[in-house]
């Protein structure tokens, strides 16, 4: 690593890519071809969510808007039908917002402290759970579904948006607990021995000393959650009832609507609205967002 | 006090981590499987008859529904792994070819953070039969291709397949991509001198070396396809007739719609036997794996 930064190494070594061989070109076509249809489906959304329906009746899916208009985008927003509500996306992003933040807080939390708990203090049973907290990450969600439904119930909240915001507490806590472990787990005991020695407690080491070591991988946990919360639609349309559904519910009630005809417009800039805000950070922090992949792996 | 409290205090921190990991994973696992063993229609009935405690089981197993949901999750799974090598073939690319890695990378990415509701927006404006990109090569000339996959039955699934394989390769690209720059550069330039071609070097040498890559994405795809839901109700919610359904999708409409709860609880535990069928061999040939890579690197 070192080496890489010092530049005597280029001059010995002249970059072999002065001249573009047969091979290359091939490659970079090849991958330009695969880029191409990796942004047809964006492509496709943005400019017909820009067209109207008249141009859009003419049928070319590929043409570029002739009047640029966002009617559809208003409307969209703030106007369009979802099951019996006419109010737009609005509604669904404010509780998708609303979702948000108690889920990340209360996730996050939880996990940070577990996975510090699991790794620094000598707990007896930490490997069982540990193995245990493995296997919960890959139960799926159906077999406990109902359960979790009358626990929310029975809670008072089913129907609300600390329901969502609960479920999606639960289901993350194994996986984040275990990318929390898995980062704690190397920070050299001896720190937490003189920690303990200067009559610091858990809380307080955790605050004092673990926290202020844990920037990188909050962000990588961070944005993981922000675009698996913002994106879920199963854990929203299940709990969420007719009060709290997040945006991805509202969406896909809206494109489902089948009285009258249907504004290809309107549900482009729909979707394209649900999906600026994970697009937007996976534009802006796109390296943490590949961490988080890798962390999170075991999601899927 | 001082060194008891140390000792409290971390399992009480645990404590809440600890009670989600008994009532809502454990608890709630024994409970479903108990309700697929009762005769529970819209409310739970804890009644077990004896004389055939599996009949939902059996009446799983007869419906049209169920068995279309299990071949059609093998149909996805195969249907899918094309994103695994169609992710590697990227990422060798990428990875060979330097120039614009950042670009590409970000492009083939992009995919996954988006919703799969939007994904399936998308991919059903774009196949749609009037307007799509049917009409679209139709007016081309092209009249002898059909892109009206999703209103058929015998390929709305490969309609599935297309936007999953689209939503998920990127994912795998990096993967392999994190994978392909651990292996040691010598081997490049061993090759070169032996002058072994290139596409030899990948399949003898390259492939073997990320056997464990591979073995990541296999588990991760199985995840997914057994999880896959949101996608069917954005493309076809289900149709044409059930010929989208995955089990996924059959337990979620069987809980939500007919109010039969044994039923439904019936065939969540089949989903948990599946993934459990395909994990615990996987699971253990990672362990296996990472303990082989522990000793050579020991």
């Amino acid at each position: 690593m070192t080496v890489s930064a010092s530049p005597a190494p280029a001059v010995l070594f002249p970059r072999p890519s002065k001249r573009i061989r047969g091979r290359s070109i091939a490659v970079l076509v090849f991958l330009a071809m695969a880029a191409l249809f990796f942004s047809v489906p964006l492509y496709v959304l943005v400019v017909t969510s820009f067209k109207t329906m008249d141009q859009i009746r003419e049928g070319a899916i590929f043409s570029l808007p002739e009047v640029w208009t966002f009617d559809a985008w208003r409307y969209a927003w703030d106007e369009a039908c979802s099951g019996l509500t006419c109010e737009g996306l609005k509604r669904g992003f404010v509780n998708s917002l609303e979702i948000l933040f108690p889920s990340l807080i209360a996730s996050i939390a939880i996990s940070a402290v577990t996975g510090y708990a699991l790794a620094l203090w000598s707990v007896r049973w930490a490997g069982g759970f540990l193995f245990l907290l493995f296997l919960c990450a890959f139960v799926p969600f159906q077999i406990i579904m109902y359960p979790l439904i009358v626990i929310t119930v029975n809670m008072g909240v089913y129907g609300t948006i600390w329901a969502v915001a609960f479920i999606h507490t639960v289901l993350a806590m194994p996986v984040l607990t275990l990318i929390f472990r898995n980062y704690y787990k190397d920070i050299p005991p001896e720190i937490i021995k003189a920690a303990i020695m200067d009559s610091g407690s858990f809380w307080r080491i955790f605050v004092e000393i673990i926290l202020p070591m844990s920037g990188n991988i909050l962000i990588v946990v961070l944005i993981m959650q922000i675009t698996s919360i913002w994106n879920d639609y199963l854990i929203g349309v299940t709990f969420g009832g007719l009060g709290a559904q997040p945006m991805t519910v509202n969406l896909a009630n809206m494109v489902t609507v089948t009285t009258g005809t249907v504004s290809y417009n309107v549900n482009m800039a729909a979707a394209l609205q649900t999906a600026i805000p994970p697009l937007a950070i996976y534009f802006v922090l796109g390296k943490f967002f590949v961490q988080g992949i890798a962390a999170g792996a075991v999601k899927g | 006090m001082g060194i008891r409290w140390s000792r409290l205090t971390p399992q009480l921190a645990l404590t809440p981590a600890v009670a989600i990991t008994a009532i809502a994973f454990i608890g709630s696992i024994g409970w479903t499987i108990l309700l697929s063993l009762t005769s529970s229609r819209r409310l739970p009935d804890y009644a077990i008859d004896w004389t055939n405690p599996f009949r939902q089981y059996d009446r799983l197993f007869a419906d049209v529904g169920w068995r279309i949901s299990l071949s059609n999750l093998i149909v996805l799974a195969i249907g899918s792994a094309l994103a695994i090598v169609f992710g590697f073939v990227l990422a060798a690319m990428i990875e060979r070819e330097r120039r614009g890695e950042d670009f590409f990378r970000t492009v083939f990415l992009y995919p996954l953070a988006i919703s799969l509701i939007v994904t399936g927006v998308a991919w059903r404006w774009i196949f749609n039969p009037a307007l799509g990109i049917e009409s679209f090569l139709h007016s081309l000339g092209m009249t002898w291709v059909s892109f009206n996959w999703l209103a058929d039955g015998r390929t709305a699934m490969y309609a599935i397949i297309l936007a999953s394989v689209w939503q998920s390769s990127g994912f795998y690209m990096a993967l392999m991509l994190a994978g392909l720059k651990a292996i040691n550069v010598e081997i490049w330039s061993a090759a070169r001198m032996d002058g072994v071609p290139l596409w030899r070097v990948y399949i003898e040498v390259i492939i073997p070396m990320m056997k464990f890559t591979f073995l990541t994405c296999a588990i991760l795809l199985s995840l997914g396809v057994i999880k896959a839901y949101d996608i069917i109700v954005a493309m076809t919610n289900g149709g044409p007739g059930q010929s989208t359904w995955l089990p996924a999708y059959f337990t979620i409409k069987a809980l939500s719609a007919k109010g039969n709860l044994a039923f439904a609880s019936a065939a969540a535990v089949m989903m948990l036997a599946i993934t459990a069928v395909v994990f615990l061999p996987l699971v253990l040939l990672t362990a296996w794996q990472q303990r082989v890579r522990k000793g050579a690197a020991g």
